[in-house]
């Protein structure tokens, strides 16, 4: 069907066109569409064709915009007359355009005309219909689209229409493109087997989703069977009883092929049971001894052999009709030669996929271990340097995240505000955590187990008030465009940009606070006080400033954290707490007080998420049940963590 | 037996509850939303959605030449608050009917209370099926009224071929999940081609899950996700999505736990034709929804604040009640409810929903694609589809069947021709 609405539409403007231009046609579109009404107005894909190729056929003039205009809703009808018009939308009301005249007919409201919708699938098979149209537009963006919507519904009929705008192409990469799609298009429809293979050849090793998907479709299967092994079919496979396919399943087959009786099951035979109760018993066995299924197949068979119910088929029968049928799996292609081709390309494309796909892995493990990171080297600083169990933690990450989102709503431009916010939320939760320290933890530094719950109920009070304040709809928090796409290594490994953005980040925190540890005055003394308070305060440094200060920048950090989870995650009242856990676990995993233990905590614990989401890709929340218990058992063999601290250092 | 003892009660309840009725003055209409607590964004609404339709019945003079009360509590999104307030509400208050809860948890928990007490229930929200209560009128959506259509929809129309199938991990996903995969199987989907994943509430690192869905591509069938995600989780789902390019012409997502008021939260641009199942949508241009619309703004007093299908369930719900009271003459929750059986009211996007003998709703099913302005595009709309309350696609409810009217029972076994059992206790 659609092969001659394709070569018919490629001649269609270069025999019809100018002939058209001279002389007014004697049908107009409107009256072909009147004879597709329905169809029209309710547009199905299983309809679809039909309608494109009475379109295509009847010729009428303003044939493709219309398909454009229908494929983009832009078409109602008014119910009155049945009538199709073109829209343009005036605040509110409708504006109708004549078809065929492109004259404004009148002005309506939306609920006077039916607007009519085609969906994705009439969509997609409309785009399909103008390919051949649309291969050749002036527009580059248009002969892009028009070059996804042949790629999304491959049919052979459009080669010749897609080689003949590659002939014509100038733009290197669409010419790419097309070159791409022909070969693809070769290598699963040309007539002759030689070129096949050749095309199949060159696709061995091609990773790009669109090559597997064509090598896996030239080699789909269909089930059969026969009384003996045709020489005639390609053959994919012959299965073996019991092992390859259970012998109910075959002789389901038989049944379904009318080749053997239905094997009557337990509610058929207690239905033929009851029918045929004689005098209190059924063929000979009385009622009252039918409970169990001994009896009951023995009543049936009584009945069986007085001729009054269908046969009962044990597995002796089942296995006796089977045996006369072989089954087997044949392929789809015909071409034995190809489908030899197709496999053995696939076989050098497997392990490819499969490195790729560890690389996928791995980068996913990476992205995940920097946010982990974020999340938890303020924490690594408060909890390590400090000794204080900071619940609170993820508070501040998502305050962070929401000044990220003021900062949005206020500064339009994405860029900018993600400049302004990264600061602004390092100076409020800075402040947040200066103003906690100085109010509550101060108090309470000589007793952890009234800090722990001080800070648990501060972090209720923080959710609370940001439900009070933003509601308990997720926020949004946007990347700008630079950040929005992914970089795309091939179809297998792609990161979005964001999660790169997240990891440099990650970094750079991880510099700034090496330098600041190691290299200035302040790092100096946060280690004296760290190492021995008393013995600092005597050496002139006051422990009370450093605590205010470290815990200021620990929350700092938290709230900066913040706004990159906000990114790739939801701005929600909850955020916090569901990072605190995993931020105590990195911390602990990677040994108390050491910024290089927080990191290699991050990156156990994202390898280890993603290593067990590989083996159980179908439950997620159980890959975290067991990297849980898998810390759990880590922290038996070191309880110090990766990174224990050793000597003097180690403190206690 | 059981029946008879039972039936003797409700007439006994029938004979003491229809004197009462009749002399109460106001009559009383709980409402048991959550106002505080995880659920409150969505549950608020549905609260003020009933204290506007309780108004406007007021303005209309009532019903049986009574005023209405709206008796407001808050079960804070806390489970076993719900059994406790129904208790409270039925016996302290002494309402004449309930419309509240919106997680099928807290439908449990209540459901035990209210078949002790005999009180009337009207639950509002799409739900996982498999409970037929004698005391409920489910006016959300089930299964067959949501997920099956959106189903049959991607394989006819979109000619989706291999699914994924993605939800948090709770009850509603995992049993809506369980009907869907063994109806993708009659259909003649090979199991090979359902991916089932299930992630925790809250669940933001999507990179993989998206990956891995994409990566169904490569066996050459067309993809589609079926999303029972829920809550905040989809905006970390989405925004990967958007990441990581995947256009809806290339995977279609279809959610049905995603409306207007959850895209509100979204950057909606990125999104644009992806698609949800429901049973209204905002963007349905009748003049029933129009009014309604336009009395929902002059009550909330926000011109931005968005409608969604639960809100139009309670407003059907909320109306047949009305007319049933009106009918049977009292508000005696026996009286009513034999009369709510075959009542009919107009859906806000055009149609008649009629309540059936099991409690649950004839509607439209309506498939809407995602607008850039956060709205939906309607591009499919059945004609009315009966809720079912037992799943057939699931053995141990194939033979099931719930028939209030003729059977008296809300669990039938059609095979061995009897009531399972009477009480929702499962």
């Amino acid at each position: 069907m659609l092969r001659c609405l394709c070569a018919f539409a490629l001649i269609w403007p270069l025999v019809f066109g100018p002939l058209m231009a001279q002389d007014q046609p004697d049908t107009t579109l409107q009256s072909v569409l009147q004879t597709l009404q329905n169809d029209v107005t309710n547009p199905s894909r299983s309809t679809v064709n039909d309608v494109l190729a009475a379109l295509i056929a009847a010729d009428a003039p303003n044939t493709v915009p219309f398909l454009l205009a229908w494929s983009d809703r832009n078409v109602v009808q008014r119910p009155s007359d049945g009538a199709f018009f073109f829209t343009q939308e005036a605040d509110g009301n409708v504006t109708l355009i004549d078809i065929d005249t492109g004259a404004e007919v009148a002005t309506v409201s939306t609920r006077d005309v039916t607007q009519i919708r085609p969906n994705a699938g009439v969509q997609r098979e409309i785009g399909a219909a103008l390919v051949a149209f649309e291969l050749t537009h002036p527009e580059a963006d248009r002969r892009i689209a028009a070059l996804d919507s042949a790629a999304r519904s491959p049919d052979p009929d459009q080669l010749p229409a897609i080689r003949a705008a590659r002939a014509e192409e100038e733009v290197p990469a669409i010419a790419a493109r097309m070159d791409r799609l022909i070969a693809l298009l070769v290598a699963r429809y040309d007539q002759d087997s030689a070129t096949r293979v050749a095309a199949i050849d060159a696709l061995r090793g091609d990773v790009s989703t669109p090559a597997r998907s064509v090598l896996n479709q030239l080699l789909q299967t269909r089930a059969e069977f026969a009384d003996s092994l045709p020489d005639d079919v390609n053959i994919a496979r012959i299965k073996t009883l019991g092992e390859d396919m259970a012998l109910t399943a075959a002789y389901d087959v038989l049944v379904a092929a009318n080749l053997a009786p239905p094997a009557p099951g337990r509610n058929a035979i207690r239905d033929a049971l009851r029918g045929n109760i004689v005098d209190g018993a059924v063929g000979g066995v009385p009622i009252h001894d039918l409970d169990n299924d001994a009896s009951r197949i023995r009543a049936y068979q009584a009945l069986e052999d007085a001729g009054t119910v269908p046969p009962l088929v044990t597995e002796a029968d089942m296995a006796d009709a089977v045996s006369q049928y072989v089954f087997f799996d044949t392929y789809l292609e015909p071409d034995a030669t190809v489908t030899d081709a197709v496999r053995a390309a696939q076989s050098s494309t497997t392990t490819k996929v499969a490195l790729f796909q560890f690389l996928s892995l791995s980068f996913d493990a990476l992205s995940l271990a920097s946010i982990f990171f974020l999340a938890a080297i303020g924490l690594a600083i408060t909890f390590g340097v400090m000794r204080v169990i900071n619940m609170a933690h993820g508070e501040f990450i998502m305050m962070g995240a929401y000044t990220g989102y003021v900062v949005q709503t206020i500064i339009p431009n994405y860029t900018a505000s993600l400049a302004v916010a990264l600061p602004l939320a390092f100076a409020v939760t800075f402040l947040a955590g200066v103003v906690m320290e100085r109010l509550v933890i101060r108090h309470l530094y000589t007793r952890p187990l009234e800090t722990l719950l001080a800070t648990f109920g501060i972090s209720i009070a923080l959710q609370q008030l940001a439900k009070n304040i933003f509601g308990t709809q997720a926020r949004p928090l946007t990347a700008p465009d630079w950040l929005a796409g992914a970089i795309q290594v091939n179809d297998l490994v792609s990161v979005a940009a964001v999660r790169v953005g997240i990891f440099v980040m990650a970094g750079m925190f991880l510099l700034l606070l090496l330098y600041i540890l190691n290299r200035t005055r302040l790092g100096l003394e946060v280690r004296a006080v760290t190492q021995n308070p008393g013995m600092a305060a005597s050496m002139g440094i006051n422990p009370d400033r450093i605590n205010m200060l470290t815990f200021g920048l620990g929350s700092g950090i938290a709230g900066v954290a913040g706004v990159a989870i906000g990114l790739v995650a939801q701005v929600t009242s909850e955020m916090g707490a569901n990072y605190i856990v995993q931020s105590f676990m990195t911390v602990v995993v990677g040994g108390v007080g050491s910024v290089f233990g927080t990191l290699a905590g991050a990156a156990l614990i994202g390898a280890l998420q993603k290593g067990i989401e590989w083996f159980n890709p179908a439950n997620t929340l159980a890959a975290q049940t067991f990297m849980v218990l898998f810390i759990i058992l880590f922290i038996q063999f070191r309880p110090k963590g990766i990174v224990a601290l050793k000597g003097r250092a180690a403190g206690d | 037996m059981l029946k008879k003892t039972l039936l003797s009660a409700a007439a006994f309840a029938a004979l003491t509850s229809t004197a009462n009725a009749q002399a109460a003055c106001p009559i009383k209409v709980g409402v048991l939303h959550s106002l505080s607590g995880s659920m409150a964004i969505s549950e608020t609404t549905l609260r003020d959605v009933m204290q506007m339709l309780v108004a406007e019945q007021n303005a209309k003079g009532g019903v049986l030449g009574c005023e209405l009360e709206a008796v407001v509590v808050d079960p804070a999104s806390d489970w076993p608050l719900f059994a406790e307030l129904t208790r409270q509400l039925l016996t302290v208050d002494e309402v004449d009917v309930i419309f509240g809860a919106w997680t099928s948890v807290s439908r449990k928990a209540l459901l035990p209370v209210l078949e002790e007490l005999n009180g009337l229930f009207f639950y509002p929200v799409q739900y996982e099926g498999q409970e037929s209560s004698r005391n409920v009128f489910y006016t959300g959506a089930a299964p067959n009224q949501q997920a099956i259509p959106a189903v049959d929809y991607f394989i006819d129309e979109l000619g989706v071929e291999s699914f994924a199938l993605l939800g948090t991990d709770y009850v509603y996903p995992r049993t809506t999940n369980a009907i869907l995969e063994s109806y993708l199987l009659s259909k003649g989907i090979a199991a090979e081609d359902i991916f089932v994943n299930y992630t925790p509430f809250g669940h933001a690192d999507w990179s993989t899950i998206v990956s891995d869905v994409v990566n169904l591509g490569a066996g050459g069938k067309q993809v589609g996700v079926i999303s029972t995600i829920n809550g905040d989780a989809n905006v970390g789902f989405y925004t990967e999505l958007a990441a990581q390019g995947v256009s809806a012409a290339d995977i279609p997502v279809v959610a049905f736990s995603v409306g207007e008021e959850e895209l509100s939260g979204l950057d909606t641009s990125r999104l644009v034709g992806h698609l949800a199942a429901w049973n209204y949508f905002m963007s349905a241009d009748t003049p029933e929804n129009e009014a309604f619309i336009t009395a929902w703004h002059e009550f909330i007093g926000d011109t931005d604040r968005v409608t969604n299908d639960p809100m139009e369930a309670h407003y059907i719900g909320f109306n047949m009640w009305v007319n049933a009271v009106e009918a049977a003459g009292t508000t005696d929750v026996d009286a009513v409810r034999e009369a709510m059986w075959g009542q009919e009211f107009p859906n806000l996007t055009g149609g008649m929903a009629v309540m059936n003998a099991n409690h649950h709703l004839s509607k439209p099913v309506l498939i809407g694609e995602i607008r850039a302005d956060g709205q939906f595009d309607i591009i499919s709309q059945t004609p009315e589809v009966a809720g079912e309350a037992w799943s057939p696609f699931l053995s141990e409810s194939a033979n099931w069947t719930s028939d209030w009217q003729e059977l008296e029972c809300g669990m039938y076994d059609t095979a061995t021709e009897t009531c399972v059992q009477l009480t929702s206790n499962y």
